[in-house]
């Protein structure tokens, strides 16, 4: 699980799995309402996550990856979609674009490096 | 079996408590954030003060903590202190593991691997009172949870508390490995 500020609303920042196996990054609807997002105009598409038709709602907006007080800032597209019934987002890899990614999962342990 | 009950007086009030009574009228509340001593009441964990307000309608000056304490506990609720927030490293803990840019450069272990700083993260045991529920985490701590998103982000703001991670925890382990429900 990675822990993302989601357009600044930094007072919970949101679990998503890291999914290798999907491009993009997809969250619940209610993430854009908690966070004020605007999805007036934004791109809708039909989508199956893990067996469930649901339709995603893509914005270009900020996340924020944060430790201590290191954090990297990048902006790509979020589809907020509805229904949603997991309790944590999808990380997928267009969503790590900006960085280097490395699994290891035998010690249990993820790196993450900007480019 | 009879029902633990307690004559106290609080305040030079007297009351009668019962353990069933404290749980119904705790049932639904959201926890303030515990900043040092806690009661579990139906699983969650609450500043003893908060309970005993909630139950009397006391104000909260007319009481101190170890006081609302000492009643709780002789009720039979279990109670315990918050633990310091402690930083974790790799091969100490089995707590899901992350690094972050800030490690690069990280020092070297005698097993040859990187040891790499993460935040500990909340147990599955400490989660399972909260199964359904959202939550805000804090370290290993739940902070708050609620069956709504909204209550729980709602809950941070209006107690000026900062979450490490927010999620729902999962029903079952096809929700938490990412299936859909059937």
């Amino acid at each position: 699980m990675i822990d993302l500020v989601v357009e600044g609303l930094d007072l919970a920042p949101q679990a998503c799995l890291l999914d290798t196996g999907a491009t993009d990054v997809r969250m619940g609807y209610h993430v854009a309402d908690l966070a004020g997002i605007d999805l007036e105009g934004a791109l809708v598409s039909d989508i199956v996550v893990g067996g469930l038709r649901t339709t995603g709602y893509g914005a270009t907006i900020q996340l924020e990856l944060r430790q201590g007080r290191d954090s990297h800032t990048w902006s790509p597209t979020v589809y907020f979609c509805d229904p949603w019934p997991w309790g944590f987002g999808l990380l997928g890899l267009s969503g790590l674009d900006p960085f280097l990614l490395t699994v290891n999962a035998y010690e249990e342990w993820i790196d993450l490096k900007p480019h | 079996m009879a029902e633990t009950t307690r004559d106290v007086t609080i305040a030079h009030r007297p009351f009668t408590l019962r353990v069933s009574q404290i749980e119904r009228a705790m049932r639904g509340v959201l926890p303030e954030p515990v900043k040092d001593h806690f009661v579990v009441v139906n699983g969650r964990r609450y500043p003893p003060k908060q309970v005993l307000l909630q139950v009397t309608g006391l104000e909260r000056a007319e009481l101190t903590t170890h006081h609302a304490r000492r009643i709780l506990t002789g009720l039979g609720f279990p109670a315990g202190r918050r633990a310091r927030e402690r930083e974790a490293l790799a091969g100490t803990g089995t707590a899901r593991r992350r690094a972050l840019p800030s490690e690069q450069g990280a020092s070297t272990s005698r097993t040859g691997s990187r040891r790499r700083a993460f935040r500990s993260r909340a147990s599955a045991a400490t989660l399972e009172p909260f199964v359904g529920h959202w939550v805000a985490t804090k370290g290993d701590e739940v902070l708050v949870a609620a069956l709504q998103p909204h209550a729980v982000v709602g809950w941070l703001a209006q107690h000026n508390q900062q979450a490490d991670s927010m999620f729902r925890v999962p029903d079952d382990e096809h929700e938490a490995s990412g299936a859909a429900p059937l």
